[in-house]
């Protein structure tokens, strides 16, 4: 018996590890998208703040990318989904001695790295523009062109492999039986073929949608000088790092969060439905069904989820988180006075020069002991920003578009930071939009 | 073909037969030919393209092997030790998820019941919308040397320095593992669910301790979906680009960085596609390694 609950004991802590794996990553990005700190990261904490959502709306090259994305993956939903309807009603009709090897080459793309497709593609519709003296403008190096091209190879693949699922269910003498009825091949096609499929189109436009727009490497060949949006986001991650990314994840989480609700209570629908009719004998929708699905505890769920969404965000753009900043950079002010003390006195000639090398702002040094480090090192620097009349202006010209204006680099930020952090003025300027 | 036609009707015989010929000819086979076609040429400026200095060569691959023509040594280490470090770190990755996702897919398949199993499965998919970019930027996150660990840690006074899991490459392993997991849950899940659950308890009635039911009952019946879920793990993270983009430290490079930078700022792309060349082939042995070890079909490694 022990050992049976020893066992048990086992695997529940293993299930929940499992799931940290899984989640935890993602819930702490989604804690550091709402973090004010300059530097994605969940802790320390400083303020609740909403302006990295603000900056990504902003963000031109992203939104850019992003309607570059959506453009690609409708394209491909248009070229893949029809091809890989044709490979598999093809693969159900080709002689026995030909299958496996036409079914291996169709399949191979989705065995075959995605970097190696994205070259082979670039350079086969290099070569054709070469050989066909193309010009530099023609579709043979457009960006775009290859990209659809690229992903629609492997994801021809994937949308074949639902519709083969798909087609397994097929009674051919449905068929038969049109044609017996003096149907056209086409009209069979059409009518009794298509519509069969239809489920299978849908849930294929959708997967092909998705692999799409979330594609990296066979994008980041054949995209060329033109961007998507996961080529965008990863040269930013690349080269520095803004917690308005977090910001981004944070939507997409949610999107996801929703459809999954979305596909489960239509799931649960569908069902339910499908059992009713059983129950009736294949009659139609009845009108207590159609009533109950309005009454459904899940339908009223999922609107409590989207209202609770929505007036989240609705909040979060009144937000303001001034007041909560202005009082951590009082109590950094008085961790570095606390530091500083001792350390002026030996090194307060050499901390005006050290600040002159100091990149401030860029990614304060690691860890809880870096706070004090270099501010401590740009103290002289903040006693010549009081004589310095832009930094003044500076300060009250962002002070008066709030914290809902476009936070300032984290370079800049960080130098008035460092110039300003002890000048009694700027204090009262924020607590003053604090107020507002 | 004519009763092919005739079962059809010209219009569709003409859409089915177009559209596999255009995927199969434009877009699978052809574009292939010409990278091992363009792989075995000189790097020379398009003019010269087609003229008499166009001739095959294989200074591309013994690149690889050997480096420069000029090189001092006589092995080109740096390349191969990539290459060799992105095959071992790959087995690695895909001998983590099995280990991790095979309790899983049994716990799923057979133990978990009703909603239960439908939520986990539910939360199982949803990480994975997220853009594979974003899962290796969480990672950076944790692992960065200002990240969640090393705050917690330096915090609770465990370690006074930064740990660099960057540069140990612990974080791009982390990152590697996670992004997979659900390409291997899900073939073992679909194998492991078609079990009958008499067998489990024959087993378990016939005094089998529970390893060896899964030694001897649940893994022989599961080897077509793990077969699968490695192969594809493997693949995916042999050819994987962004996380180690992200996640690599500065000294560590990952083979298909290698290739990107031949083709972005190297600008040699015939070498480039060389190299594109051995990965494809030693991603091709491993498929089929994995056909003869497991005793699987390849349509039931593509599910």
């Amino acid at each position: 018996m022990t050992t049976e609950r020893l066992t048990r004991v086992f695997v529940f802590l293993f299930i929940v590890l499992f799931f940290a794996y899984l989640f935890g990553p993602l819930l702490i990005m989604g804690v550091s998208a709402f973090n004010s700190s300059t530097f994605p990261r969940a802790t320390p904490w400083e303020c609740f703040t909403t302006e990295w959502f603000v900056k990504l709306g902003k963000d031109e090259r992203l939104l850019e990318g992003l309607w570059h994305s959506i453009a690609i993956g409708f394209s491909v939903v248009c070229v893949s989904v029809p091809i890989g309807m044709a490979g598999a009603i093809l693969l159900t009709q080709v002689n026995r001695k030909i299958r496996p090897v036409f079914y291996t080459i169709i399949i191979s793309p989705i065995l075959v790295p995605g970097v190696v497709l994205g070259i082979s593609t670039l350079i086969f519709w290099d070569r054709l523009g070469t050989m066909f003296d193309a010009s530099y403008n023609s579709i043979f190096y457009s960006g775009t062109f290859l990209t659809v091209i690229g992903q629609s190879t492997f994801i021809s693949a994937y949308c074949m492999l639902v519709f083969i699922a798909r087609l397994q269910r097929f009674d051919p003498a449905l068929e038969e039986a049109a044609l017996d009825l003096g149907a056209t091949n086409f009209q069979t096609f059409y009518k009794i073929l298509l519509p069969f499929m239809m489920p299978a189109v849908f849930s294929a436009a959708v997967l092909a949608f998705l692999a799409s727009f979330e594609n990296y490497n066979t994008t980041i060949f054949t995209i060329v000088s033109e961007s998507t949006l996961t080529t965008v986001l990863a040269s930013k991650v690349r080269y520095g790092i803004d917690p308005s990314i977090s910001a981004l994840a944070v939507i997409i989480v949610a999107l996801t969060l929703l459809g999954a609700i979305v596909f489960e209570v239509m799931k649960r629908r569908e069902a339910r439905v499908a059992e009713a009719r059983k129950r009736e004998g294949m009659a139609p929708v009845s009108r207590a069904d159609r009533a109950s699905k309005i009454a459904d505890p899940a339908h009223i769920l999922m609107a409590l989820v989207v209202i609770a969404g929505v007036g989240f965000v609705y909040l979060l753009a009144f937000f303001d988180s001034a007041a909560c900043k202005t009082h951590v950079l009082e109590e950094k002010r008085i961790l570095q006075e606390r530091q500083v003390i001792p350390e002026t006195q030996y090194q307060g000639i050499f901390g005006r020069g050290a600040i002159e090398g100091l990149e401030p702002g860029a990614e304060p040094a690691p860890g809880g002991t870096g706070e004090g480090a270099p501010a401590g090192e740009g103290e002289p620097g903040g006693y010549k920003g009081i004589f310095d009349p832009n930094v003044l202006k500076d300060q009250s010209g962002t002070g008066e578009e709030g914290s809902e204006a476009p936070q300032p680099l984290p370079d800049e930020e960080g130098s008035n930071f460092n110039k300003g952090i002890f000048d009694p003025n700027v204090l009262k300027q924020q607590s003053g939009t604090g107020e507002d | 073909m004519q009763k092919f036609i005739r079962k059809n009707g010209i219009v569709v015989s003409i859409y089915l037969l177009g559209a596999c010929t255009i995927w199969i000819a434009l877009m699978i086979v052809l574009p292939q030919v010409f990278m091992l076609d363009f792989s075995f040429r000189f790097n020379l400026p398009p003019a010269k393209i087609g003229g008499p200095e166009d001739v095959y060569t294989l200074s591309n691959y013994s690149h690889l092997l050997f480096g420069r023509a000029n090189n001092p040594e006589s092995f080109n280490w740096l390349d191969t030790s990539v290459f060799g470090k992105t095959i071992t770190a790959a087995i690695f990755v895909t001998i983590f998820d099995v280990v991790i996702c095979y309790p899983i897919a049994f716990y799923l398949a057979q133990v978990a019941k009703g909603g239960y199993a439908r939520f986990m499965v539910l939360s199982l998919i949803v990480p994975f919308w997220v853009n594979e970019i974003l899962r290796a930027f969480a990672f950076r996150i944790i692992f960065s040397s200002s990240g969640l660990i090393n705050t917690v840690g330096m915090g609770m006074g465990i370690w006074d320095e930064p740990f660099d899991f960057i540069k140990l490459d612990i974080a791009l392993y982390a990152g590697l593992g996670y992004a997979f997991i659900l390409l291997m849950i899900f073939p073992i899940y679909n194998a492991v669910e078609s079990l009958d659950k008499n067998q489990l308890e024959a087993a378990r009635d016939l005094g089998s301790p529970w390893w060896r039911i899964h030694w001897r009952v649940v893994i022989p019946f599961a080897k077509p979906g793990i077969a699968s879920g490695c192969t594809m793990v493997f693949m995916l993270s042999a050819g994987a680009l962004a996380a180690p983009q992200i996640l690599g430290g500065p000294s560590s490079l990952w083979f298909t960085q290698i290739i990107y930078q031949w083709f972005n700022t190297g600008g040699n792309w015939p070498r480039g596609s060389s190299y594109a060349i051995v990965l494809l082939v030693t991603c091709t042995i491993f498929v089929m390694l994995m056909m003869r070890l497991f005793k699987v079909r390849l349509g039931e490694i593509a599910r």
